[in-house]
């Protein structure tokens, strides 16, 4: 280990740490990559938090999508998510998601996952919104966490070497090509990593909004690494806001309330107490898709239907309490906890920033567009296109961290460079916070709430152009490190304000609404399927709009 | 908003010699929680504050502290004024940031078969509730036994059970758990009642464990010779002297007139080993109008079994005590031992009703005893405070007699088969009791279970008395008294 040295900052020492494969997040994505991975050479991951504590994986509660059913099919998985991501979706890799999750589902089960399973021993499974068929399969409302503790338990008897709480904070470069990164842990001591293959499984962003369910982690680095890094990035425009987050207390607003609480039979209500679904989606109802869902419920805030902690009602209060403790029992613990027994009153919800659909640019591979880069997961774009299914993020990362690590594994040993100016150049930058006059929680709070005004579910140029110039103003204050051990806070800031730039610019480039992006000032002639648009891209160069690409 | 003062250890081992604690007056919103009071202080007063969290939502496990000595996840908690806020009994790194790899990396992995094979839904519904663990190692912070013993915990445990029960997975996870420390726990349940997921460690995993230990012969010889004893006298320890059934009549007429009737269960230890306190227990219940029923034929109520996983003989001796008091048609049983009590509230179905006497005492209230000028402290047992959740009503009683220094409630080391089976655990356990009476500066200990009088007792110079015994004596001042002031 490296240990950074103010006032000089250099790092003490010229050795560095070597890997076959270099795997960048501790979520669904990078534990199953990693695994993967490990088959075929020396596998570091690299966390940012506890592994298996951090990342979004953990707090998924509703389910996975596989095919499992007869009555099933892949075809039918694959429309509802192209229509479901109103057809922004990269084909080839919903193709692949939907072939390949039953086969990642049944890794889990072996491994020991503990699936609700039916009374004919096979895996449960129960409605989300957008698909013609029940095919989320679930552990109660913890499914995600049933996933996490499976895989890090493989993990353990993979061999690979896990290092904790590093942040990633530089890719390093060779020509064109990725060497390996540079990490500081949470004392400000500095960890270089050379790498065959580098794998970004960082997980999504929504902290760049002042509502989100995201963990801490969820601060956009992979994006803000691998733009950095040269690679392409499309749809950063499509952030999911999940319909149903908390709204009371205060600092607990944004809490994920699940979907799997309308699959169970959950309702909508306002406060003239109705059942306001009929109006926007009377044939889905409160399964709908989660853009369709979100709208709805901004909409009835914003013309005064909502609650008196601005939200609208979600009850459960009509199913058996049976049910509603043995598949809810987060749920109902949370709420508890908060002072409202779901089983008896209504919880109170509103929409809340949730999942980043766009990201790196991949091939089926998980490769990037810069070589020796793979991403997997939330950090990658194009498969849930401008909507995801609700159960299709967890599939993702087994389907994807899978493909991604084997790839990366099957990647050919090279001799690595790494450059020491660049080295130099993260130590000037880390430097640099000792010398800054602002602290980053400020920057944050500032960015989070202009985000939520000015790039949330409803946009327009005009309000997105402002946001613009908020982040170019926060991105020049110069940032404050109290100590060693608030470096890694800085980079992890800087890591918000670009994704935050990338949403908003994708935003402005995507002159039309499609999915979850939402821009009021269009007026346009096509649906979803006609659109004239493909994804939008951006990277260090240059960006764009894709044209006439129909899928 | 409002404001609170919170007290916050600090510690930066590259700095420090020692830990120390510093207040903070810090504003947060209606509703917050430990961690945004904790964010609070982070953003407002003292950037350099360390602590970990992640999800925010209960589900990771990253942000558990003590919060006034009780492990807590941050997230969850309500904020509080007055509140202090420790990490949790593990090796410090920072601040309120803890070393939690090494325990982590200690829990047992499946090592799954080559084939597949799916558990079937029984399995799966036993199963569940142990997967719900977020492995946030309050647990770990809160068993005495593993600060005295090799053991490897409570939620290692936990996952060993899982193990043992999946048939995915290949190794034996039974014999792992016995030489990881599976006998150490002393059923003291800290670990269930810290919990925030409520995951009932010692009755759901350990339990069960050592059921399963039992099936393969492990079972420690010195819990085989109390199974033994059962099964030959019905009792769980040796008689020695006149015991109390043999000193009773079987109906108790209380002076004066009858508030209450209940049928006794003695338990082995008040009946064998300590039966004057059981006899000065009848004496106060006597003077408060409670009218008291033995049945002779009662037997042990199962609990060393249960604890140490022998349960083959259970059903017998359920039905047996069931039968006695159902046969009087008593609807209310009272115990005295704790341990008892636990057992009969929650490993039995019973048709009546089950009162500890501190609950017996309060609900029909007592004459007043006199004061002594004593002072006392008290020390909660496993048994009554966590099996039953009896904390408040033994003080109430203490209180009338004499005046009460608080020690912290931790376990004493005699429960779960340890004193037999471990003894120099259960040593070790009460010498950390010592300390903390000692502490108190009490000149007496008093409790309400038989297995802690008895161990405490060898463990410390104070005299330690059973909460009926204290009344009791509050009595005699009282009468001593009225003899000198003749009316």
């Amino acid at each position: 280990m490296y240990v950074y040295d103010p006032p000089y900052n250099k790092m003490r020492s010229a050795e560095f740490l070597d890997c076959h494969v270099l795997v960048i997040g501790s979520g669904g994505a990078g534990v199953r990559a990693a695994i993967e991975a490990s088959c075929y050479g020396e596998t570091i991951l690299l966390s940012k938090t506890i592994a298996g504590k951090g990342g979004c994986t953990t707090m998924a509660e509703g389910g996975y999508n596989a095919v499992l059913r007869e009555e099933d099919s892949c075809e039918d998985h694959f429309e509802d998510t192209m229509k479901g991501g109103a057809y922004l979706n990269d084909p080839a890799l919903v193709r692949i998601l939907v072939d390949e999750s039953p086969e990642r589902i049944r890794d889990l089960l072996k491994w020991g996952a503990v699936f609700d399973v039916t009374d004919r021993c096979e895996v449960a499974q129960r409605p989300f919104g957008g698909q013609c068929f029940p095919r989320t399969c679930y552990a109660g409302d913890r499914t995600g966490h049933e996933m996490m503790a499976t895989l890090m338990d493989r993990m353990a008897s993979s061999g690979t070497e896990v290092i904790q709480e590093v942040s990633v904070i530089h890719l390093f470069k060779d020509e064109n090509t990725v060497t390996g990164a540079l990490g500081i842990d949470r004392n400000g001591e500095l960890l270089a990593i050379r790498s065959d293959s580098t794998i970004l499984a960082t997980g999504g962003g929504t902290r760049i909004y002042d509502i989100s369910t995201n963990s801490s982690s969820g601060t956009g680095d992979g994006y803000a690494l691998g733009f950095r890094a040269g690679a392409d990035l499309i749809d950063m425009e499509q952030v999911q806001f999940h319909p149903t987050g908390a709204v009371f207390p205060y600092d607990a607003r944004g809490r994920l309330v699940t979907e799997a609480v309308r699959g169970e039979g959950g309702i909508l209500k306002n406060s003239l107490n109705e059942r306001f679904m009929s109006r926007y989606d009377p044939e889905r109802m409160e399964l709908s898709t989660r853009d369709v869902v979100s709208r709805s419920i901004a909409t009835e805030i914003l013309e005064g239907r909502g609650t008196g902690h601005g939200g609208v009602y979600l009850d459960v209060t009509h199913l058996p309490r049976s049910q509603i403790e043995s598949r809810l029992p987060v749920m109902l613990e949370q709420f508890l906890k908060f002072g409202v027994d779901i089983r008896d009153e209504p919880m109170e919800v509103a929409p809340t920033a949730h999942h980043i659909m766009g990201g790196l640019r991949i091939s089926t591979d998980g490769q990037t567009t810069i070589p020796c880069l793979y991403a997997c997961g939330e950090v990658a774009g194009g498969v849930h296109g401008a909507n995801r299914l609700g159960g299709n993020a967890l599939a993702d990362t087994q389907v994807f961290g899978k493909r991604a690590g084997e790839a990366a594994g099957r990647s050919r040993k090279r001799v690595k460079k790494i450059h020491r100016k660049e080295i130099e150049a993260q130590e000037k930058r880390l430097a640099g916070f000792h010398e800054g006059s602002v602290l980053p929680t400020t920057i944050a709070r500032s960015l989070q709430t202009a985000m939520w005004e000015g790039a949330g579910i409803f946009r327009t140029a005009r309000e997105l152009e402002k946001t613009l110039e908020v982040i170019k103003h926060l991105s020049s204050l110069p940032l404050k490190a109290t100590g060693n051990s608030n470096l890694a806070e800085c980079c992890t800031v800087q890591n918000m304000l670009r994704t935050a730039s990338l949403v908003v610019r994708g935003a402005l480039l995507r002159k039309e609404s499609r999915g979850a992006h939402v821009r009021k000032d269009v007026t346009q002639t096509w649906d979803a399927k006609s659109s004239p648009y493909g994804h939008t891209w951006q990277n260090l160069k240059d960006s764009g709009v894709e044209t006439g690409v129909k899928a | 908003m409002k404001e609170m003062s919170v007290r916050v250890f600090r510690f930066d081992p590259s700095e420090d010699k020692a830990p120390h604690y510093q207040t903070y007056h810090v504003q947060v919103n209606e509703g917050a929680r430990v961690l945004h009071l904790l964010h609070a202080i982070h953003e407002e007063h003292d950037p350099t504050l360390s602590y970990r969290y992640c999800c925010g939502s209960g589900q990771c496990g990253s942000c558990a502290v003590r919060v006034n000595g009780e492990p807590v996840l941050a997230c969850m908690e309500e904020a509080r004024d007055g509140i202090t806020i420790e990490p949790l009994e593990l090796p410090v790194q920072k601040d309120l940031m803890v070393d939690l790899e090494p325990y982590l990396a200690s829990i047992s992995s499946l090592a799954p078969r080559e084939e597949f094979v799916m558990p079937p839904q029984d399995v799966v519904d036993t199963i569940k509730p142990l997967r719900s663990c977020i492995e946030c190692l309050a647990c770990v912070s809160a068993c005495p036994a593993l600060k005295v013993i090799a053991f490897a915990g409570p939620t290692a445990m936990r996952e060993d059970l899982r193990l043992a029960l999946d048939p995915r997975d290949t190794e034996d996870r039974v014999t792992e758990a016995v030489k990881a420390g599976l006998f150490t726990c002393t059923s003291c349940q800290a670990c269930w009642k810290v919990c925030p997921k409520d995951i009932q460690i010692p009755g759901k995993a350990i339990e069960k464990l050592r059921a399963l230990a039992n099936k393969k012969g492990l079972t420690l010889p010195r819990h085989q010779e109390v199974e033994k004893l059962v099964k030959e006298t019905g009792r769980s320890v040796v008689r020695t002297e006149t015991s109390f059934l043999e000193q009773v009549p079987e109906v108790i007429e209380p002076v004066g007139p009858v508030k209450a009737t209940v049928g006794f269960f003695v338990g082995c230890m008040y009946n064998l080993r300590l039966p004057k306190t059981a006899l000065d227990a009848m004496e106060v219940l006597k003077r408060n109008g409670i009218r008291v029923i033995i049945p002779k034929e009662q037997v042990c109520c199962g609990s060393p079994l249960i604890r140490t996983g022998q349960v083959d003989y259970l059903d017998t001796l359920k039905r047996r005590n069931i039968d006695a008091f159902v046969f009087r048609k008593i609807d209310t049983v009272l115990t005295m031992c704790a341990g008892c009590g636990s057992t009969l509230k929650n490993d039995y179905t019973t048709p009546f009703r089950v009162m500890d006497i501190n609950e017996l005492l309060t609900k029909f209230g007592i004459e007043p005893p006199a004061r002594l000028s004593l002072k006392a402290t008290y020390h909660d047992p496993c048994h009554l405070l966590r099996g039953q959740g009896i904390r408040d009503l033994p003080r109430e009683l203490i209180t009338q007699v004499v005046d009460l220094v608080e020690m912290p409630s931790i376990c004493c080391g005699s429960g779960g088969g340890v004193r037999s089976g471990i003894p120099e655990e259960a040593a070790a356990l009460a010498e950390k009791r010592r300390d903390e009476i000692e502490k108190t500066g009490a000149d007496i200990v008093i409790s309400s279970c038989p297995f802690c009088e008895f161990h405490i007792m060898e463990h410390t110079d104070r005299p330690v008395k059973n909460i009926t015994t204290l009344l009791l004596e509050g009595y005699r001042e009282k009468d001593r008294k009225k003899m000198e002031k003749p009316v």
